[in-house]
């Protein structure tokens, strides 16, 4: 036991001590903020905020446009100037000073039909900047209270509840994607991060021959039970370092973060996920050590990496699966594959309700493909960690000698 | 009681037979050699030692009883593939190995420049292991067998790649540990070394045992009748006495006629008058010894 936590820390001390892992933490998070904050810039250049002119041919407006709030990279707000007639408007276009004009007819009290002139397709923003400001008019002209008028404005709050009583949700829908999805992600970095280095150390020892020096001051069993420690441990410290990072910079922007309060995870919820993810990683530990032993070199082992991405990707691919129907046949199926199990069960846990009964299934068949794994794993290592020049093959790796080895 | 026994181990891989009945002791304080050609069967028998595979069947007993974890604390090994971690600074990896074999972190501080100084690696101790050349690695391997002082030193192939300077410094330190009282267990193909320092050895090919026993007695077991002789002139073509005559670099091997002595032909050359610089009798080298076992594949047990 001992010698498994001089391994660990070892293994541990090694990945973060390097140059890589600290390149990995800070990169991720900044390759997302340039992401975020590209896609939004360019999103808000794209975005046509000059004025929009009103032409009221039908005497409808009684409160003059709230102009006072400007445009944000988060928020875009389309002003509306009020001209007397269509020349005026059509002038103030001509001259660029706006995008465009709506001319409100005499009869739009029995048609609702307005035109909109422009030279462009006008934005959803301008349509509804347009839609909100008649809204106002008629409501004040028919004299309904300022109270009511805002609430009719903001809509509805719908909160959905599931048949059994299990699951609740307000509905508003954002955060049940963005959470399961950030989870997936998570997942998807700790496992192929701490893995990646569980498979390259395996790798390492086997291509700089250390491993068998190894083999004789550690018994096999506490070598893999060191070094998959040691390197969920460095996934972990890169999940709590990003967790830290979004806490700093959740205090830091808290003024513009205030939707975050709409996120309401359940701590079963968390703990589910959390402990699906460790027993994810720990099947892929067993997998990538499996691998690491019957391969020869870093390159050869690569390319199976990729292969393994895939089935982790799968909830992904299949999103809208997943968003329409939950408990669907697909859905299912990948709930019990260890290698999507955590991002499909977090999807599925939250778009829908998944029977307690069901999600200790998952747990048992995970837990067995990971014990399953893990005895392979072993008898892999013993036999193929010493085959410096030639990869074990598939019949090698069930013979009956790998498993005396 | 010896300090390894391995007693009847099989091995094999698929079709092949790595190892079949190999038997044999190795005694406290000496310096055993496990010889063979490549391929042979040494390091996996080397291997089932050290608990690193099962044999098939049969047993080690290692200290007085089976493989232990406390056990390999005291057993320090080079295998034959050298290594090292390449991007990890001398020291640090030093240290790591040295923890693995149950050393302290007090006893690895008060040792390892010890050893780095003993080994001329001070200067190198900050270096990445790939940074250092290959004598430096080896000499590296060699501290991480010998630091935590163990009972048992197993060597594959200790002399491979080794300049003449370091390969004088391997011998001089195998020497020191086995003075000291440690065994020693010295794999290799290369027979002057093992004369020069092996008390006893085994010959294993094909997985199997040809040859074992004490070198001096192994040595007498293939001693012949023949003799070498440095002339100062020119041989005559017959000599009374000598059935064959073999003309080596600057001497002769002579070989005297059945029921012959070695003193009655060195009467018989005086008496015909051939003048002698040297006369001795013929040992026949370790080398020619594995030669011959190994291409007759006979089974000379002791």
């Amino acid at each position: 036991m001992n010698k498994t936590i001089d391994v660990a820390r070892y293994e541990y001390l090694h990945h973060v001590a390097n140059k890589r892992f600290w390149l990995s933490l800070i990169g991720v998070p900044l390759g997302f903020i340039l992401i975020f904050v590209a896609s939004m810039v360019l999103s808000f250049l794209s975005f046509d905020t000059r004025p929009v002119g009103i032409v009221d041919n039908a005497n409808l407006i009684q409160i003059e446009p709230d102009n006072t709030q400007k445009s944000t990279i988060f928020d875009t707000q389309i002003h509306l100037y009020v001209y007397p007639d269509e020349s005026a408007a059509r002038a103030a276009a001509s001259a660029d000073e706006i995008q465009g004009f709506a001319v409100i007819p005499e009869d739009y009290a029995s048609r609702f039909e307005l035109t909109y002139w422009t030279n462009k397709q006008p934005g959803n923003d301008v349509q509804s900047a347009i839609a909100n400001f008649i809204s106002r008019n008629l409501m004040v002209a028919e004299n309904i209270d300022s109270a009511v008028l805002k609430r009719v404005n903001e809509g509805s709050a719908v909160s959905l509840q599931s048949l059994d009583g299990s699951q609740t949700s307000d509905g508003t829908g954002w955060h049940r994607i963005i959470v399961p999805v950030v989870i997936g992600m998570l997942n998807f970095i700790v496992v192929m991060s701490s893995g990646g280095y569980l498979l390259k150390a395996l790798v390492e020892e086997k291509e700089n021959r250390t491993i068998e020096i190894m083999l004789t001051s550690v018994p096999s069993r506490e070598i893999m039970a060191g070094k998959i420690v040691g390197n969920l441990g460095v996934g972990l410290t890169q999940i709590a370092a990003w967790i830290i990072l979004l806490g700093i910079a959740g205090f830091l922007f808290r003024d513009r973060l205030g939707f975050l309060a709409d996120i309401n995870l359940s701590g079963s919820y968390l703990a589910i996920s959390v402990a699906l993810m460790i027993l994810s990683f720990l099947f892929t530990a067993a997998l990538m050590a499996t691998i690491g032993a019957a391969m020869t070199s870093t390159e050869e082992s690569q390319g199976i990496i990729g292969l393994m991405v895939l089935p982790m990707m799968f909830p992904f691919y299949f999103f809208t699966v997943f968003l329409n129907s939950p408990n669907g046949i697909l859905a299912r199926v990948l709930s019990f594959i260890p290698l999507s199990a955590p991002l499909a069960l977090s999807l599925r846990m939250a778009f829908s309700s998944v029977s307690p009964l069901e999600i200790a299934g998952v747990f048992v068949v995970i837990i067995s493909f990971s014990l399953l794994m893990f005895w392979l794993a072993g008898v892999v290592f013993k036999r193929g960690m010493l085959q410096y020049s030639k990869r074990l093959s598939l019949k090698e790796i069930f013979s009956k000698e790998t498993r005396n080895a | 009681m010896s300090t390894i026994i391995v007693d009847k181990i099989a091995k094999s891989f698929g079709a092949t037979q790595a190892v079949k009945d190999v038997s044999f002791e190795v005694r406290p304080g000496e310096i055993f050699g496990l010889l063979g050609p490549n391929g042979s069967g040494k390091t996996t028998s080397i291997r089932i030692i050290l608990d690193i595979y099962q044999p098939d069947s049969g047993s080690v007993t290692i200290l007085d009883g089976p493989m232990t974890n406390d056990k390999l604390n005291h057993i320090g090994y080079i295998p034959e593939e050298r290594g090292l971690y390449q991007d990890v600074p001398l020291d640090r990896c030093l240290t790591y190995l040295a923890t693995l074999k149950g050393l302290t972190e007090e006893q690895i501080k008060e040792r390892l420049p010890k050893y780095l100084a003993k080994f001329d690696l001070t200067d190198h101790a900050k270096k990445k292991s790939k940074e250092l050349s290959k004598g430096m690695q080896q000499k590296a391997q060699l501290i991480a067998a010998l630091i935590h002082d163990p009972e048992i030193i197993i060597i594959d192939e200790p002399f491979s790649a080794l300049d003449p300077v370091n390969t004088q410094l391997v011998k001089d330190l195998l020497l020191e540990q086995r003075n000291a009282g440690k065994t020693i267990v010295m794999c290799t193909h290369q027979m002057n070394q093992v004369e020069q320092l092996c008390d006893r050895l085994v010959l294993i090919d094909h997985g199997q045992v040809l040859l074992q026993g004490e070198l001096s007695e192994i040595r007498d077991r293939f001693r012949t009748n023949e003799v070498i002789i440095d002339a100062l002139n020119p041989l005559p073509e017959q000599i009374n006495g000598v059935s064959k005559i073999e003309q080596l670099n600057d001497a002769y091997r002579l070989t005297p006629q059945e029921g012959l002595s070695a003193h009655d032909l060195l009467n018989q050359l005086v008496a015909q008058g051939i003048e002698l610089n040297s006369f001795e009798v013929a040992v026949p080298t370790l080398d020619e010894i594995f030669i011959r076992v190994v291409k007759e594949g006979n089974g000379f047990h002791e």
